[in-house]
């Protein structure tokens, strides 16, 4: 009798400890509809028999597909960039004039802090194409934002480029908001060298014009 | 003497002269490569087709040696008249090179650099992996087992050598009680497996709904450590939305092809191993990244329809409590590594933190708040109504104020 009771204990012990288990799954939980929100919220997963994200379904089932209505904007926001992603558009984003009143200091602390996590892994912190990305040769065809070229760009072509994205770079639209852009760019022109920089401003040339051009100082 | 003298002059003259020469090479070498970095690096690779062909080589593929010198000077011309050039305005999705007023000297600088050129060696080489840690518990193990062993045989010993004398004496003892019928030992067994069981009974209810180090594998083997540990490259850059929303947002497959339009392979030193020690290859992560994508390497377009990752959520926290990510990272300043442990050295994200609620309250207990001066006007100026806290600190009383102190542990702040 005693002998099966001391048993009966060491069995209830190792079970306890071997409640474990591995790393790979979440563990046990008391309640799942607390413990996983049945909310719609962030990354969860739709109930497919009430929900759909396909247009033809409307009527049978709830549209939802979290995107912004076409044709609306934010409020909070400057107003959507409107030319297109071909080379007229590039050539026409040169007319394309900052909105912003010039950077004052708390912005400018800003937009240094955006263009160091967005920017600055490539283009280094100085805007000389030394970012770790660019010292360690992963990523190829990284742009110095101080050679004169880009000194001349037009700030109306540098936010297309930013937009859109180019060559090797992609878009940052979906990172930064349009004013976080436009920030970015007018720190882009304190890091450039000052006495271009007004130059700049003024300038509104092709950049094909612009590259020969810098290729002619470079000498 | 003399003769020695002539030698010497000799030699010295010859050395001075190769010295001369390679120096002179150098200098050639080193204006290439400015000269590359200036004006071609953003379109052109020395030993890789990018955004236009890779220019190694490049004068013995194109029509004469010649060509390239003409091409450079000219490009907007050509492009309409040579065939060679319109075959290579169709085959770079329709971008045409931009002009470049360089001298031939320059170009044939550039093209020398690059014929020269050869790929800089990974640092620190592929055969320096760390050695494994060594693990000393088994050791531990063996040495306490042999301890125990010979304990064991010296109470043998000791039992036996008291018999002896015993018997030797003539004293007569009563036949010791098996160690499995003492009540003593019985009862030593019996209490503490009750607290062994109860411990583990309670930290086991405990743990009940608390996910720490859980692991999960997911759809491509990302490693933090790659990516921001030795790229260096900001949480925020990817989780852009931490600082803005409720949320850290997971980067959508764009954010990945800003880089990895241009990193097509796995070259780094970091090997790259899963928790149980499968090796991972990285390149072939990165193709499973390219057909999420619906990327195509080779003709650099996405060329069919992207597909979400459905990555596996690891940190949750129930439905009756409200945390914000821009609040604690925007206005409390705190660090991704405060909740989320030594992301920058984590092959597979593991949940660091229990994400309780004694853990939740312990830091708001202990953080300070970025509290406002009223002398210097440094700190959060939202802190200026805290009127009584203001006069605690100008005359003594405390020193700093903490988020407990400003209500950081009332029930209705995280529970509504």
């Amino acid at each position: 009798m005693k002998r099966t009771k001391f048993f009966t204990v060491i069995a209830t012990a190792v079970v306890l400890v071997s409640c474990g288990g591995g790393n790979d799954k979440p563990g046990k939980i008391y309640m799942p509809d607390m413990t996983y929100s049945r909310a719609v919220e962030t990354y969860a997963l739709l109930d497919s028999t009430k929900y759909t994200n396909d247009p033809a379904q409307i009527g049978e089932k709830i549209f939802y597909n979290s995107k912004p209505v076409i044709g609306t904007m934010s409020t909070s926001d400057l107003p959507p960039y409107t030319l297109s992603d071909d080379s007229a558009g590039y050539a026409q984003s040169a007319m394309v004039k900052n909105p912003l009143p010039p950077l004052d200091g708390k912005d400018s602390a800003e937009a240094s802090r955006l263009f160091n996590i967005n920017c600055a892994i490539c283009h280094g912190a100085e805007g000389k194409a030394n970012g770790p990305l660019a010292t360690s040769g992963k990523v190829g065809g990284i742009v110095n934002l101080t050679l004169d070229q880009y000194v001349k760009l037009a700030d109306g072509t540098m936010y297309h480029s930013i937009n859109y994205g180019k060559n090797n770079m992609g878009s940052y639209a979906s990172q930064l908001s349009s004013k976080q852009r436009w920030q970015i760019i007018q720190y882009v022109r304190m890091l450039q060298p000052k006495a271009t920089a007004t130059e700049a401003a003024a300038t509104t040339t092709a950049p094909a014009a612009d590259s020969s051009a810098a290729a002619k100082k470079t000498k | 003497m003399s003769r020695y003298r002539k030698i010497l002059k000799t030699a010295f003259a010859s050395l001075l002269l190769i010295a001369l020469v390679s120096f002179s090479n150098n200098v050639l070498a080193a204006d290439g490569e400015a000269l590359y970095k200036a004006n071609c690096a953003s379109c052109h690779k020395p030993d890789e087709d990018g955004t236009g062909p890779m220019l190694k080589g490049s004068r013995k593929r194109e029509p004469n040696p010649e060509w390239a010198y003409k091409w450079v000077n000219n490009t907007t011309a050509m492009v309409e008249t040579d065939p060679y050039a319109k075959a290579l305005k169709a085959k770079y999705n329709n971008v045409i090179m931009s002009k470049f007023d360089l001298p031939k000297e320059d170009i044939k600088a550039i093209l020398d650099w690059a014929d020269a050129y050869t790929p800089p060696p990974p640092p620190g080489g592929g055969g320096a992996a760390g050695a494994p840690a060594e693990d000393n518990s088994l050791l531990f193990g063996i040495l306490t087992l042999i301890l125990a062993l010979v304990a064991l045989i010296l109470l043998q010993v000791n039992s036996s050598l008291r018999k002896l004398s015993d018997e030797k004496d003539g004293v007569l003892r009563a036949e010791p009680v098996p160690f499995y019928k003492n009540k003593v030992y019985l009862m030593t067994g019996v209490i503490a497996l009750f607290c062994f069981g109860g411990y583990k009974t309670i930290n086991a209810a405990i743990g009940l709904g608390r996910m720490k180090n859980y692991q999960p594998q997911q759809p491509i083997y990302y490693s933090h450590k790659v990516h921001a540990g030795t790229n260096q490259i900001n949480c925020l850059y990817c989780h852009s939305g931490a600082q803005d929303s409720k949320y850290s947002n997971i980067p959508s497959v764009n954010v990945c092809m800003n880089c990895h339009k241009a990193v097509k392979e796995y070259k780094g030193v970091d090997v790259l191993v899963r928790e149980d020690g499968t090796p991972v290859n990285g390149t072939a992560e990165i193709q499973k990244l390219y057909s999420y994508a619906g990327w195509n390497p080779v003709t650099r377009t996405y060329d069919k329809p992207g597909t979400p990752i459905e990555w596996v959520k690891i940190h949750n926290l129930p439905d009756h409590v409200y945390f914000n990510h821009s609040q604690h990272i925007k206005v409390g300043k705190q660090n991704c590594q405060t909740c989320h442990g030594p992301i920058q050295e984590m092959g597979e994200v593991k949940q660091f933190s229990d994400l309780s609620m004694g853990w939740c309250i312990n830091c708001h207990r202990e953080s300070k708040v970025d509290f406002y001066n009223k002398e210097t006007g440094e700190g959060n100026k939202f802190y200026s109504i805290y009127e009584k806290f203001h006069n605690d600190i100008k005359n003594g009383k405390m020193d700093s104020v903490t988020v407990e102190k400003i209500g950081g542990t009332e029930c209705q702040k995280c529970h509504y």
